[in-house]
C-alpha cells in the first residue's frame, strides 16, 4: 500500500483512474472542482480524455456519448450542477448506460453556501430524473479512504447493472484531508474487496432483454452490431415503441435488475445492535462519524445505544430497521430527508426522531444530550421530526 | 430509392410513419443518396437523431449502429462518442430546427467551437410541427401557427439580416450549407462534402410540412400548392433577400482549415504521455 495524505477529491480521482475511467467531462463547481482539476492532470497520463463541458447538462451527455462508444466515463459536481443532470441521467437509466456521477453535497437550496457540507440530495439522488419506472444505485462515502473504495465500486456496479451510479459525498468528505492508502498491487486491490469490470460489447440483436439479469454487456456503438439506443421506450432490439407491453417490460427490468440483485449493492455499518439498544442513531456520510463517536461514548457510560451507518443509500435498506426501537436520525439538513425513509421502514411501535442542521456538523456532546433526553423521557424541544422547533 | 432503402434502412422501419406529403422523406433520401454516392456501407456510419419529426422519422431506420438523444443534447453526446470512435467512422445526426437552433444551440455552438467531426443535418420544417405546429427560429415572420395565431412576430434567425449559419461560422464550423429538398441533386452534393469533412459540418435542409405549416401558415392542405410555395421561395443565390427567399448554397467551406477535435485530443494526450512540455508531473 502506498500511504499518502490527501483529500477526498484526490481519492475519488485515484479511484476512478484505478477503475479504468478514461473520460471525464465536467464543469467547475465548489466543492467538486478539485475532482475535475485532478482528472485533467491524471487522465492524459493514462491515455484518457478530460473535457470541460459548456454546462453540467452537456457534461453528463458527453459522458453518456463516450460510454455508448465504449469509454468508462465519470462526471463530478455539487447541488446546482447535480440538478442539471436530470435530462442526461434519465437517458442513461433508460438506455442502460454505465456512467459514474459524483455529487459533493453543499448547503442549499440553489447556490446556498458553497464551502460547507449539506445533505439535501438524498431524495434527489433517488429521483434525479422524471417519469419514475426505475431504481437508482447511490453510494455514500464517509471518509477519504471510503471515497476511493466507493468510486471504484461505483464503476464496477455501473458496468454490471448497466446504469448510472451516484457517489453521494458531502463537502467535508471531498475537501477533507486524511490518510489514504492506495493499493499498489492487484492483490492489495482485491484484498479491499474491489474489482475492475472491463467494458464488454453487446453483440445484439437483443440489446434490452426483458429480464432482471445483470452482467448483460452494454450497448456499444461503432462495432456494426446494429446497436440502437435512445430516449424512447425500447423494444428488445432497442427500437422505439409506443406499445405499452414493451413499456412494462422495460420498466420491470429497470426496477428489478436492481432490487432483485440488491445483495451486490447493500452495504451498511451496524454498531452495538446485538443487545436491543434503547436508542439507535442513524446517518450517512460525514455526520455518521460523529454518530460513531457518540455511540462509543454512550456505551462507555453504560448506555444501551447503537448506530446504523448507511453506506449504500438506494435502493433503501429497509431491512436494517426491522427492530422496534427508538431511532434518532442525524442529517445535515433542516427539513429531514433520510428520516422520512427511516420512519417508513421502521417496525411498528418504533419512535423516529430527527436531529438536523445544515452547514456544520453536530458535536458529539449535542448528540449525547439528545440521547439522554430521549432515555429519560424528557420532553425534547421537538416532538417528532415533523413538528420540531429550534 | 428502393435499392437505397434495401441497402440502408431497416425493413421494419420502411415505410416510415411520416404524414402524407411530408417533405422529410425527400430529406432523408438526400442523406442516403449522399452516403451511397460516397460508397459508404452501414458499418462506416453511426447515425444519431434528436427529438421531433426528424427524430421520430429517422431513429433506428439506419441498418447500422444508431442512437437518439434527449432534445437538443445529441451534439454533446456526439462529442463524447466521437472520442470513442475511430476517426474514419462517419457520425451523422439528423435533427430538427428546434433541436439544433433553439434547445440544443449551446451544445451545437460548442461542437462547432471544438470542430468535432460530425455531420449535423437539420431537417428544417420551419417550426415545431410534431407538437402540432408552433413557431420557431426558422419560421418565416408573419406566419400563422398554433402559437402565433396573429402571425409570428418574434425576431427569427433567418430573416431581418440574421442567418443562424453565420453564427455557426463564427463559432468555428468548418462546413455549412443550406438547401431546400426541392433542388434536385444539389443538396446531395453539399451533403457529400459535409460528410467528407473531417470536422464539424452542418447542412440545413428545408422541407415542406403539409399537415401543419401548410394548413396553418399557407392555409392549404394541397400538397402541390405547398410544394410550389417552397419551390418559388427557393433561391440559388445566397445573396438574395432572405426576407422573401430561402437563400441556398454552400455558406462556408473551410474543410481542413482547423484541427479536428478528437484528433487534437489524442495528439494532446500522446504528448502528455511522452512527457511533452504541456504535460504535468505527478
Amino acid at each position: 500500500m502506498k500511504r499518502i495524505f490527501d483529500t477526498g477529491n484526490a481519492a475519488i480521482t485515484e479511484g476512478a483512474i484505478r477503475a479504468g475511467c478514461n473520460l471525464f467531462a465536467g464543469y467547475p463547481i465548489t466543492p467538486a472542482t478539485e475532482i475535475a482539476e485532478n482528472m485533467s492532470r491524471r487522465l492524459p497520463q493514462v491515455g484518457g480524455y478530460y473535457l470541460q463541458a459548456e454546462d453540467e447538462n452537456a457534461a453528463l451527455h458527453i459522458c453518456n456519448g463516450g460510454s455508448i462508444g465504449g469509454l468508462k466515463a465519470m462526471t463530478a459536481t455539487s447541488g446546482p450542477g447535480f440538478i442539471l443532470f436530470a435530462d442526461a441521467f434519465g437517458w442513461a437509466v433508460s438506455s442502460e448506460v454505465p456512467v459514474v456521477i459524483v455529487n459533493s453535497q453543499r448547503v442549499g437550496p440553489v447556490s446556498g453556501i458553497t464551502g460547507a457540507p449539506g445533505q439535501g440530495e438524498f431524495y434527489l439522488s433517488r429521483y434525479l430524473t422524471h417519469g419514475g419506472n426505475y431504481e437508482t444505485i447511490v453510494l455514500a462515502p464517509a471518509s477519504v479512504q471510503e471515497a476511493y473504495r466507493l468510486t471504484v465500486r461505483a464503476f464496477a456496479l455501473a458496468e454490471r447493472f448497466r446504469t448510472p451510479v451516484i457517489v453521494l459525498a458531502d463537502q467535508m468528505v471531498t475537501d477533507g484531508w486524511e490518510t489514504l492508502e492506495l493499493p499498489e498491487t492487484d492483490d492489495e486491490f482485491a484484498a479491499l474487496g474491489l474489482e475492475v469490470v472491463p467494458r464488454r460489447i453487446n453483440p445484439g440483436p437483443e440489446f434490452y432483454p426483458a429480464s432482471d439479469e445483470i452482467d448483460v454487456p452494454p450497448v456499444v456503438l461503432g462495432h456494426n452490431t446494429g446497436a440502437a439506443c435512445s430516449d424512447w421506450t425500447p423494444t428488445d432490439r432497442g427500437h422505439d415503441t409506443e406499445d405499452i407491453t414493451w413499456q412494462h417490460k422495460h420498466a420491470w427490468r429497470l426496477i428489478h435488475k436492481i432490487v432483485n440483485n440488491r445483495q451486490l449493492i447493500d452495504e451498511a455499518d451496524e454498531w452495538f445492535l446485538d443487545d436491543d439498544p434503547e436508542i439507535i442513531l442513524v446517518g450517512y456520510g460525514t455526520p455518521s462519524r460523529v454518530i460513531r463517536s457518540a455511540v462509543g461514548e454512550a456505551r462507555k457510560s453504560g448506555l444501551k445505544v447503537g448506530g446504523i451507518r448507511l453506506i449504500s443509500l438506494w435502493p433503501f435498506q429497509s431491512h436494517l430497521f426491522t427492530r422496534t426501537a427508538c431511532y434518532l436520525v442525524v442529517e445535515l439538513n433542516w427539513d429531514g430527508q433520510l428520516v422520512r425513509e427511516v420512519e417508513r421502514a421502521a417496525a411498528d411501535g418504533s419512535n423516529v426522531h430527527f436531529w438536523g442542521r445544515c452547514g456544520e456538523l453536530p458535536s458529539m456532546a449535542e448528540l449525547l444530550d439528545t440521547v439522554r433526553q430521549l432515555l429519560d423521557n424528557e420532553p425534547l424541544q421537538r416532538d417528532g421530526w415533523r413538528t420540531e422547533k429550534w | 430509392m428502393s435499392d437505397l432503402l434495401e441497402t440502408y434502412v431497416r425493413p421494419e422501419k420502411n415505410p416510415g410513419t411520416a404524414c402524407k406529403g411530408c417533405g422529410l422523406r425527400l430529406a432523408h433520401r438526400n442523406v442516403l443518396e449522399a452516403i451511397d454516392e460516397l460508397k459508404l456501407s452501414t458499418g462506416d456510419v453511426v447515425w444519431g437523431t434528436g427529438i421531433g419529426c426528424s427524430g421520430r422519422q429517422t431513429f433506428a431506420t439506419w441498418r447500422g449502429d444508431t442512437f437518439a438523444g434527449t432534445h437538443g443534447r445529441v451534439y454533446a453526446m456526439a462529442t463524447g462518442l466521437r472520442l470513442a470512435l475511430p476517426p474514419e467512422k462517419r457520425l451523422i445526426l439528423t435533427v430538427g430546427d428546434g433541436d439544433a437552433f433553439t434547445i440544443g444551440f449551446l451544445h451545437l455552438l460548442n461542437a462547432a467551437r471544438r470542430n468535432v467531426d460530425m455531420t449535423v443535418v437539420v431537417f428544417d420544417n420551419l417550426g415545431y410541427q410534431s407538437t402540432g405546429g408552433q413557431y420557431g427560429v426558422t419560421t418565416p415572420l408573419g406566419s400563422r401557427t398554433d402559437s402565433s395565431p396573429y402571425g409570428a412576430w418574434e425576431p427569427n434567425w433567418t430573416q431581418g439580416g440574421f442567418d443562424v449559419l453565420r453564427i455557426l461560422k463564427e463559432a468555428g464550423a468548418t462546413f455549412l450549407a443550406r438547401h431546400t429538398v426541392l433542388q434536385g441533386h444539389e443538396p446531395v452534393e453539399s451533403l457529400k462534402k459535409a460528410i467528407g469533412n473531417r470536422g464539424f459540418s452542418l447542412v440545413q435542409l428545408i422541407y415542406p410540412c403539409v399537415t401543419h405549416f401548410g394548413v396553418q401558415a399557407l392555409e392549404t392542405r394541397n400538397i402541390a400548392t405547398v410544394y410550389d410555395w417552397f419551390r418559388e421561395r427557393t433561391s440559388d443565390d445566397l445573396a438574395a433577400d432572405s426576407n422573401t427567399h430561402f437563400t441556398t448554397g454552400i455558406v462556408h467551406d473551410a474543410a481542413g482549415s482547423r484541427p479536428e477535435f478528437s484528433v487534437a485530443v489524442r495528439d494532446f494526450v500522446a504528448s502528455v504521455q511522452k512527457g511533452g512540455s504541456r504535460g504535468g508531473t505527478n
